[in-house]
């Protein structure tokens, strides 16, 4: 793929935590406007290639390209150190959000989704508001505006969570596991919602799911994640219907049954 | 002897004035000590070692002194290096920065209680460090430590008296003037130990209050 069609670029990635490698080379390309999903067993490196994504971590080797930007250099010592100003940059093309929903429990449901558009995009409190309310409205949320996240449901928190990162006008839309912490019945309205998301075709999705169908039905692209690599890589029919490892077939043969 | 209540009415007035002292002595040393506190917590979590390591040696310093010798210290010795300070700003400095370390513990305990995924989220918005900090962490720690600091306060409130060692007149040190004069010490210790558990019980029943306000805010 020509280098400034992919939107994601790893090469050679690594990452460990301690002495536990959790990614051994990984090398991928995503073009703008994919919807990839990426499954795989608990512990397989799904989460840890979201959170290098976002740049929450930084990688111990390899390189990764945000949009173009190179976010980590080489230093002297053969380590990795951000370049800030491409680290910002990068930061504002991504969007994230996690299992935990992670909202701030001491603002309300607008000043969450307005706190980064008035600290980082500088907009007015006047135009920021009015622009989360905006993003609170195609979560289904605009009348929990001034509700703190410790009186909404799990859904709800979760919704909110993601119009705060869909009102920094990401490329890319990383998706940790966001329904894992839901009840069952508050799933399917977030898979729904992903859904819509992903129909424009004009923002680049990272989905991290365990829910095989969903997999199979939104995405462009699956990526079976086993030891910290990519195992399997291709559409979802392929992946799902021919798998070329028996592992993955077992995969998601077990998890579609659970 | 016995309680002369209407020596004790008579010579209530006086207080007035020790009173204000060691009330403006108190709030001065809780202004000092809670945003004084704050600081010293940041920069001792600062990853620079030449900010965290300084930062961690006052707190460990003030922490490890009495608190008379630092009052003695900021009166008696500064003047020898120029720094001439009145009893009483001396005195609510003392206060305030003894205090402070010890704020700065229960601040540190508060910032480390944040979850990470406060931070990740922040970082996910590209939010700047000090944005963070200022905006969603430390109001959060903040919030959980109010119990805590709120024990501090009262307690250096009942600390006020040792500034009577540099000179300050506040409650006790009018009292033991009073007794002196009058060779009757029963109704002014009397008075000042009331005053003290009147204000300490009024403080107390101030930061139910605000626990309770914080705990609604946070629900």
């Amino acid at each position: 793929m020509p280098e400034q069609d992919a939107v994601i670029r790893l090469r050679g990635i690594r990452k460990a935590y301690g002495a536990l490698p959790v990614l051994r080379g990984v090398d991928l390309d995503v073009p703008h406007g994919q919807i990839v999903s990426v499954i795989g067993p608990s512990g397989s490196g799904k989460s840890t290639l979201l959170r290098l994504l976002m740049m929450l971590d930084t990688p111990d080797a390899g390189e990764l390209r945000i949009d173009g930007e190179r976010p980590w250099v080489t230093d002297r010592q053969g380590g990795m150190r951000a370049d800030r100003a491409a680290l910002r940059r990068a930061r504002g093309r991504v969007g994230m959000v996690f299992q935990h929903f992670n909202l701030f429990p001491h603002l309300n449901a607008l000043e969450n989704v307005m706190e980064a558009p008035v600290g980082v995009l500088g907009f007015t409190r006047e135009k920021a508001a009015a622009h989360a309310l905006d993003y609170l409205e195609r979560v289904g949320l605009a009348g929990k505006a001034h509700v703190m996240p410790g009186q909404l449901s799990g859904g709800q928190k979760q919704r909110v969570a993601i119009a705060r990162a869909l009102a920094m006008q990401p490329r890319i839309m990383l998706f940790d596991e966001v329904t894992s912490a839901l009840d069952p019945e508050l799933i399917s309205g977030i898979l729904t919602l992903l859904q819509r998301l992903a129909e424009p075709g004009n923002m680049t999705m990272l989905i991290v799911t365990h829910h095989m169908h969903f997999a199979e039905s939104c995405a462009d692209r699956v990526l079976f994640f086993e030891d910290g690599v990519i195992a399997e890589d291709g559409p979802p029919a392929e992946l799902f219907n021919n798998p070329r490892y028996e592992r993955t077939r077992r995969f998601a043969a077990a998890v579609s049954g659970g | 002897m016995i309680f002369d209540w209407a020596y004790a009415w008579d010579i209530l007035p006086r207080f007035a004035p020790a009173l204000w002292v060691t009330l403006q002595a108190t709030l001065a040393g809780m202004m000092i000590a809670l945003t004084l506190g704050l600081v010293l917590a940041l920069l001792r979590r600062s990853p620079v070692a030449w900010i965290s390591w300084p930062a961690a040696g006052l707190i460990e310093f003030v922490r490890s002194t009495p608190l008379l010798m630092q009052i003695y210290f900021m009166f008696y010795v500064l003047p020898e290096i120029g720094i001439l300070l009145p009893a009483f700003t001396a005195g609510a400095m003392g206060l305030g920065l003894h205090y402070a370390a010890y704020c700065a513990e229960v601040y540190r305990a508060g910032l480390e209680s944040v979850p990470r995924g406060q931070w990740d989220a922040a970082s996910a918005l590209n939010l700047g460090a000090w944005h963070t900090l200022r905006r969603i962490i430390v109001p959060q720690a903040v919030a959980r430590v109010v119990p805590a600091l709120g024990n501090y306060l009262v307690a250096m409130f009942k600390d006020a008296p040792l500034l009577s060692a540099i000179t300050v007149v506040e409650m006790l040190q009018l009292a033991k003037m009073i007794g002196a004069e009058s060779f009757r010490y029963v109704e002014a210790l009397t008075l000042v130990g009331v005053f003290f558990l009147l204000l300490s019980l009024c403080a107390a029943a101030l930061m139910h209050a605000l626990e309770r306000r914080l705990q609604v805010a946070h629900a």
